[in-house]
């Protein structure tokens, strides 16, 4: 984990981040899928400790964002720059920037073969080179910690879909990232394992993690997030701290996806 | 960390509580599953005429008092060995020896075997019987000789009838490990070398009359060696237990893995062949090489895996591997190529293996441990044999098929798992290169490919380097197994998801890591299937090499046999014999395949 401190106790208030530092700058992106256009100038800051969720209708480009945030995919156009590393072909700063943040899918994506345990050790060890013992210790930590420790030793295919989402969590937190991506963490889950990853995730934005999360869970926005940025056809459409864009939205647009899902 | 074991455990736990499905009495089974309809059981009907039809015929055929089964019984040692002289024959026992003590040793250290239901032995004794008895009945016997196997059948019944009311008496359920009905019935068949009068059959080339057949047991240098085998077999099996009890699990594993990988060899070109060493030409040429390589080798990949090397290390180790490709251009000892090349695949690895001092000194000792290896292999294998054997390789029969095919296949599993990387990779000249090579290989018939390598690679080698034609036709049919065996491993590797790929990158593997940890494991699970089918087909085209001369058992039971003048065309029955130790092992495989997916499924969705 990262050893900030908050800058100051969210309790849903805005906080005042005007002070902090960019972590993820994003300058005029776009990517096109063959002739489609799946991102078509997005630009946006992300301070540091700053929570963002993202919003927006179904293929309005959130996942293809977040996605080139580490580099999953490319960006034609435009300029992403994570804690002043700036993404490029370069094999270097890739492997710099997958290292300092963290993603977890909607899938999950757990390694199937391998244990709890080996799941959240495999990359400190191999990526980071800690020793063995050192990985394990910090392993179980962080297991503790989105509370699942007794289940070290079983195979993802043996724990429940909540579960296996906070694994993820904690296989992401062991390279001790600096940002945490989140794409639609709660949408594969069923509704009674949603609460218990969302509390995982409140707990990592109180302790000063720099997140970007997509997400549908407007509860979680409200109560956790920063800033709101609402996307479609692969525009940021409108961006406000979380009071104002629920208070006061200012687009047409914004409005029709708010009345929808609220 | 024992992950099998403990996984084992957590998934019994359900098993174990599930209600068990309970079992219908067999006439209302028979009454469901064969006689349902009239359609079925017109179906059960013909289904058993033609069984009956077909077991008449095969017993018709093996009891007929025109077989010559005696060819068969006399030229046992013909068929594992060939002429492997007498008065050296210790070292085929001392191979199987070593077999056995590491079969034995891995199945206690992996914990093989399962408890069976005693009940369900004694259902089988019974079934068994019961069989017995209708085989009988259909065989061409005498009336004495049914009588006999009628009471034999009986025999084995009521053993199984009373094995199942005794298992069934108590209230809870007897059990007993599958490997200790093993070892009962090896035992069995041990003891009965000594008491039976199998008969005493012996074959001797030159001398007159060539065939001795008399009543009573087997020779004694059958029953006492196989006696002795299985008193090892025992022995290694409860020394495994104390391994696996005792010492950390997965350093064990590896040392047993690594132990096997280095038998074959060993045991083929050590101890069968028993070359003479030169020892001035190893003082003056072998050891300086190996020496060079082994403290010029060890500094390189010291300074290639420490962390902070980066970029650098790896234009070194495309240098490395660039300078051994060139080393074929150049006149130069083979050893020399072959430890250049190992060096820079080791450089090329370099880099994923970096890491603290303990990483890094565990990193060089691989390479050390590898480089002696190759080494002294390479250097027994250019050394004369002491084993003089008329006409062509030291050794044949069973213990070529089984070299050849082991060979194969621990050869051209690397190199078709390599091809099948390239042609998934994302760089194009490999994609390429890799394509062509699968499909020009796949396009060549196997014969074809044995024969080119048999005749040309002698005559492309370099003067003054040897290399056995047998060797020289595995080289070749390791080429074609690897491209089939690529084709299966792709097909596995393509089952891996793109989330897979996407987390594993996600968390900053690199390539390499990411192939090794994520992918490899994963695709190669899928792919088991098929692969042991691969596996058992290059054991049985290993009888191909007949046509380059080679004397494997297929060509002994079908040409050699039949040739003697004692035993002029016995061909059938040496070619049932020779079937059926195929099919045996054949079999054995692809149980193991069965066993290994279970377990490998274990965690899996
Ligand atoms: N690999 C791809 N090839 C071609 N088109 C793609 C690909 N991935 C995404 N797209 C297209 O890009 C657009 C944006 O996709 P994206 O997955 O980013 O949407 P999203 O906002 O995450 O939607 P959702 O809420 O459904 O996840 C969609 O129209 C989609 O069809
Ligand atoms: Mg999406």
């Amino acid at each position: 984990m990262t050893d900030t401190t908050p800058v100051e106790p969210t309790d849903g208030q805005t906080r005042d981040l005007s002070g902090a530092r960019d972590m993820i700058v994003c300058e005029n992106v776009s990517k096109w899928y063959g002739d489609f256009q799946a991102l078509d100038g997005v630009s946006a800051n992300i301070k540091e400790q700053e929570v963002v969720v993202v919003l927006g209708p179904s293929g309005s480009g959130k996942s293809t964002w977040i996605r080139c945030i580490n580099r999953l995919e490319i960006h034609q156009q435009g300029r992403i720059v994570v804690d002043d590393v700036e993404l490029t072909n370069d094999l270097r700063n890739i492997e710099k920037v997958r290292s300092e943040v963290g993603m977890v899918f909607q899938q999950f994506n757990l390694f199937p073969h391998l244990t709890i345990m080996d799941n959240v050790t495999l990359a400190p060890i191999w990526v980071r080179k800690k020793p063995r013992a050192e990985a394990e210790s910090q392993a179980m930590a962080l297991l503790e910690r989105v509370g699942i420790p007794e289940q070290a030793e079983k195979y993802p295919g043996q724990l429940s879909g909540g579960q296996q989402q906070r694994v993820a969590i904690a296989r992401a937190l062991a390279m001790e990232p600096r940002i945490m991506l989140f794409d639609e963490p709660t949408s594969a889950l069923d509704p009674e394992m949603i609460k218990e990853v969302l509390d995982v995730m409140k707990a990592l934005a109180l302790s000063g993690m720099t997140m970007m999360v997509v997400t549908h869970e407007m509860g979680f926005a409200k109560e956790v997030a920063d800033r709101l940025i609402f996307m479609e056809d692969g525009q940021i459409v409108e961006q406000n701290t979380t009071e104002l864009f629920f208070s006061n939205p200012t687009e047409d647009r914004t409005k029709a996806f708010l009345s929808q899902i609220l | 960390m024992s992950e099998i074991s403990s996984a084992a455990a957590t998934a019994h736990v359900p098993a174990a509580a599930a209600p068990e499905i309970p079992k219908l009495p067999p006439r209302q089974w028979a009454k469901e599953n064969l006689f349902s309809n009239p359609f079925s059981t017109a179906l059960t009907i013909i289904t058993t005429v033609i069984l009956l039809t077909i077991s008449r015929a095969l017993l018709s055929f093996i009891f007929n008092p025109i077989r010559q089964w005696d060819s068969t019984a006399t030229n046992m040692q013909l068929f594992f060995t060939r002429a492997y002289p007498d008065e050296q024959y210790v070292r085929v026992w001392f191979c199987l020896a070593v077999i056995l003590i590491l079969t034995s040793v891995s199945m206690a250290v992996w914990q093989a075997g399962s408890s069976i239901p005693v009940a369900r032995l004694g259902r089988k004794f019974l079934a068994g019987g019961a069989l017995l008895g209708i085989l009988t009945l259909l065989a061409p016997f005498s009336t004495s000789g049914t009588i006999k196997w009628l009471l034999a059948a009986a025999c084995v019944a009521v053993i199984g009838e009373s094995t199942r009311r005794f298992a069934s008496s108590g209230g809870t359920e007897r059990t007993v490990n599958s490997l200790t009905v093993l070892a009962i019935t090896l035992a069995g068949l041990a003891a009965s070398l000594w008491v039976v009068p199998y008969g005493h059959y012996t074959y001797v080339a030159n001398r007159e009359p060539r065939v001795l057949a008399e009543e009573g047991t087997v020779a004694l240098t059958t029953k006492l060696p196989w006696t002795i085998m299985l008193l090892i077999a025992v022995s290694a099996f409860l020394l495994g237990r104390w391994i696996r009890d005792r010492l950390p699990t997965n350093p064990t594993r590896v040392t047993l893995l690594i132990l096997w990988l280095l038998s074959p060899p060993v045991l083929i070109y050590v101890v069968l062949r028993d070359p003479s060493f030169d020892m001035g030409h190893v003082f003056s040429t072998d050891l300086p090489i190996f020496v060079s390589y082994a403290i010029g080798g060890a500094l390189l990949l010291s300074w290639l895996t420490r962390p902070s090397t980066g970029e650098a290390g790896r234009i070194v180790a495309v240098i490395i591997l660039i300078a051994g490709f060139c080393t074929f251009l150049t006149p130069m000892r083979m050893v020399v190529r072959l430890d250049m090349l190992t060096l820079a695949v080791f450089a090329l690895a370099a880099p994923t293996f970096a890491g603290g001092p303990r990483n890094r000194r565990r990193y060089v000792l691989g390479w050390l441990g590898v480089l002696s290896v190759m080494s002294w292999l390479i250097t027994s294998i250019n050394t004369p044999s002491t084993v003089t054997v008329p006409g062509g390789f030291f050794i044949g029969g069973f213990s070529i098929t089984l070299m050849v095919a082991v060979f194969t296949l621990v050869l051209s599993f690397p190199l078709g798992i390599a091809l099948a990387l390239a042609r998934t990779s994302t760089m194009p000249i490999f994609r390429l290169l890799a394509t062509w090579f699968i499909e020009f290989v796949r396009g060549v018939p196997l014969i074809t490919i044995l024969i080119f390598f048999s005749i040309m690679v002698p005559l492309f080698l370099p003067r003054g380097m040897h290399l056995g034609e047998v060797a020289a036709v595995v080289i070749g049919y390791v080429l074609f197994s690897a491209a089939y065996l690529a084709e299966n491993v792709r097909g596995g590797l393509q089952s891996v998801t793109r989330g897979q790929h996407e987390a594993a990158e996600a968390v900053g593997m690199t390539t390499a890591q990411k192939t090794l940890f994520i992918v490899l494991p994963q695709g190669l699970r899928v792919a088991i299937p098929p692969l042991v089918g691969h596996c058992i087909g290059v054991f049985k085209e290993t009888s191909l090499l007949a046509i380059i001369g080679v004397f494997d058992i297929l060509y002994i039971g079908r040409i050699v046999i039949p040739g003697q003048t004692e035993f002029m065309g016995s061909t059938k029955e040496n070619l049932l014999f020779v079937s059926v130790i195929y099919w045996i092992f054949a079999y054995q495989m692809s149980k193991a395949s069965q066993r290994l997916e279970q377990r490998t499924g274990l965690g899996e969705r």
